[in-house]
């Protein structure tokens, strides 16, 4: 499977996030269990990445990284590293 | 209203790891465990447990001062060790207590203290930090390798009957401290060989582990493979991870999975989303623990050359976990209103009874108990009102030891058990029995909140999801930091998904918390 890689940025994940999560919205800081976020929806989230983006995160970086911010981090170092 | 399980033999001295050993030694380089890429064969994993024991029994913690069988609390997350420190304390005769460690610190305190004859906890101080919270000696199996190699690999001598606790789990007790609750090698190898005869579960029944250690179920998935001389996958992840187990099941040659129905959902889920066959290809699917979203499964299970039996379960932790078993190829839209949950176990019956234990006519609803082989020892707790649903009834000039379960249920024209839902409070959510009392308590606990109430909705996914009503003691209370407070006491699937605060909680005529009243007010809110 040959997935064209978007790079992640703070926005396309906080679209995901404000999406599973239910909220208008995320600030880029805010902790996910703080906002009501539950395993199912973390599981919904690390789905939505792997069918629109191809990315397959696992679901440890997830709980470790709770914010948009560290996730798009986590992220970013995951695509650059493998360039 | 009696339903009959299958009346099976058991060995004079069912006692579970003898099967493991027996696989160790037929087939001693086969593989036993895969985990984290490495592989353990039976004979390492055997030799491993052996020395384990010698260092229990070395140690004198495999017995106190009584002779009895102690407690081994084992808190380690997915990993060799894990079935090392399982098997070496079955083998040094003792008990284990599975502990997750990913639970908080406040949490993993609370029941550290409701384990009577607790002689030591395994748990790796690189993962969780219990120096504050042990109410016993630490053993880090990494720190102790030196003194492990050097013990022998051989079997200790030690004699273990049936009638010897193998393992205790918590569960959710009525008045908000958790129970532990014991089960008995003879409840235990029971089930195992139930499973094992019933559905032709061999050498090749590679099974994956997907359910959180403390879990009840976890116990028998992760015992069930070493017990047919199958392997056993472990996930290299602290918390369930669809992505990493969706692979292992789509790369190895996986044939059975236990788990609860909400993972169920979530694997599917995944299937669907990766347009994957893992699933369809497994044997089994061994799931339960919660009503069932039927309609969830169908479309899946539907599919042409789906070779995957669903066997839908229903058990207590209180009674070796599983007591009941259907096959849903054998539901019928229309025709049943609730999948059902099948036909009891071997050694093991379903006593459907009214409140005066007084068994009730074919078709009728009542409690379900459960009787036979597979009712284990009861609690090692206290003496709290949840003993006395270990009891016994007269059947046909003969005293009948049961267990009360709280599930409510009745059996059907065909013999098939159907539940209802509880006769008390208690709710599951993704699998785990949960009593709303243990959350209320925590909040009640938490400065600025004068009374709580949490009530479950079911979601229209199917989904169960708490929901806490709060009377707060001023004004200002700030829902978000009452939330952050609660995941430092409670594991995150006790802590409530919604938090609303109100004046006063309704009451019932009884002068209870009116919870039916509280459900309504939380449609009416959805709905605007």
């Amino acid at each position: 499977m040959t997935i064209e890689r978007a790079v992640m940025t703070t926005d396309l994940v906080r679209a995901i996030w404000c999406r599973e999560l239910g909220r208008d919205e995320v600030g880029l800081d805010d902790d996910f269990f703080a906002l009501g976020g539950q395993s199912v929806i973390m599981v919904g989230i690390q789905r939505a990445f792997i069918v629109e983006f191809g990315v397959e995160v696992p679901i440890d970086q997830l709980f470790r990284n709770p914010t948009v911010a560290s996730i798009t981090a986590y992220l970013q170092s995951q695509q650059f590293a493998t360039q | 209203m009696i339903l009959r399980g299958k009346r099976a033999p058991l060995p004079a001295q069912p006692v579970v790891h003898r099967r493991f050993e027996a696989h160790a030694e037929a087939n001693p380089e086969a593989i036993a465990v895969c985990w984290a890429g490495e592989r353990l064969t039976y004979r390492e994993l055997n030799a491993r447990a052996n020395q384990f024991a010698h260092l229990l029994l070395e140690r004198g913690l495999a017995r106190d001062g009584q002779g009895q069988a102690t407690k081994i609390g084992v808190c380690l997350d997915y990993s060799f060790d894990m079935l090392v420190a399982i098997l070496g304390t079955l083998k040094a005769g003792a008990a284990y207590v599975p502990l997750d460690p990913a639970y908080p610190q406040e949490r993993l305190r609370l029941l550290l203290g409701q384990i009577p004859g607790l002689a030591a906890i395994v748990a790796s101080p690189a993962t969780v930090d219990l120096v504050d919270v042990a109410t016993a000696p630490i053993l880090d199996l990494a720190q102790s390798a030196g003194e492990l190699a050097a013990l022998p690999a051989t079997a200790a001598d030690v004699t273990v009957t049936g009638e010897d606790v193998c393992y205790a789990v918590f569960t959710s007790g009525s008045t908000g401290t958790p129970k532990l609750t014991a089960v008995r090698h003879e409840n235990w190898f029971n089930l195992l060989n139930w499973l094992q005869l019933e559905y032709g579960l061999g050498t090749a029944s590679n099974n994956l582990v997907v359910s959180a250690f403390g879990f009840d179920l976890s116990q028998r998935s992760l015992m069930a493979p070493l017990f047919c001389g199958a392997t056993q996958y472990l996930l290299a992840s602290r918390n369930f991870d669809p992505a990493m187990a969706y692979r292992i099941l789509r790369d190895q040659d996986i044939r059975v999975v236990h788990c609860a129905s909400s993972t169920l959902y979530v694997l599917v889920d995944w299937e669907v989303a990766v347009k994957g066959d893992a699933l369809t290809r497994l044997d089994y699917v061994l799931f339960g623990g919660e009503p069932l979203h039927v309609e969830r499964l169908l479309g899946w299970a539907g599919q042409p050359g789906n070779n995957c039996t669903l066997l839908h379960q229903y058990g207590v932790a209180e009674c070796a976990d599983v007591a009941t078993s259907y096959d849903l190829a054998g539901y019928r839209r229309g025709e049943h209103d609730i999948a059902p949950v099948g036909r009891p176990g071997y050694n093991t019956d379903i006593h459907i009874v009214d409140e005066e234990l007084t068994g009730v006519s074919a078709g009728e609803s009542g409690e379900i108990c459960i009787a036979g082989r597979s009712v284990g020892s009861g609690y090692l707790n206290g003496s709290g009102p949840e003993s006395a649903r270990f009891t016994a009834i007269e059947v046909d000039g003969e005293q009948v030891r049961l267990y009360r379960t709280g599930d409510r249920g009745y059996v059907t024209d065909a013999g098939e058990l159907i539940i209802q839902g509880r006769i008390d409070n208690q709710v599951k959510v993704r699998g785990m029995r949960i009593d709303p009392h243990d959350i209320e308590r925590a909040l009640g606990r938490l400065p600025g909140i004068q009374q709580a109430a949490v009530v479950v909705v079911r979601t229209d996914a199917g989904d169960c999801e708490l929901n806490a009503f709060l009377v707060p003691t001023g004004a200002g209370l700030d829902v978000d930091e009452v939330r952050a407070q609660l995941l430092k006491s409670l594991p995150r699937n006790m802590v409530p998904a919604g938090f609303r605060t109100i004046a006063e909680l309704p009451l019932s005529p009884h002068g209870k918390v009116d919870r039916a009243a509280l459900l309504d007010r939380l449609r009416t809110v959805a709905s605007i």
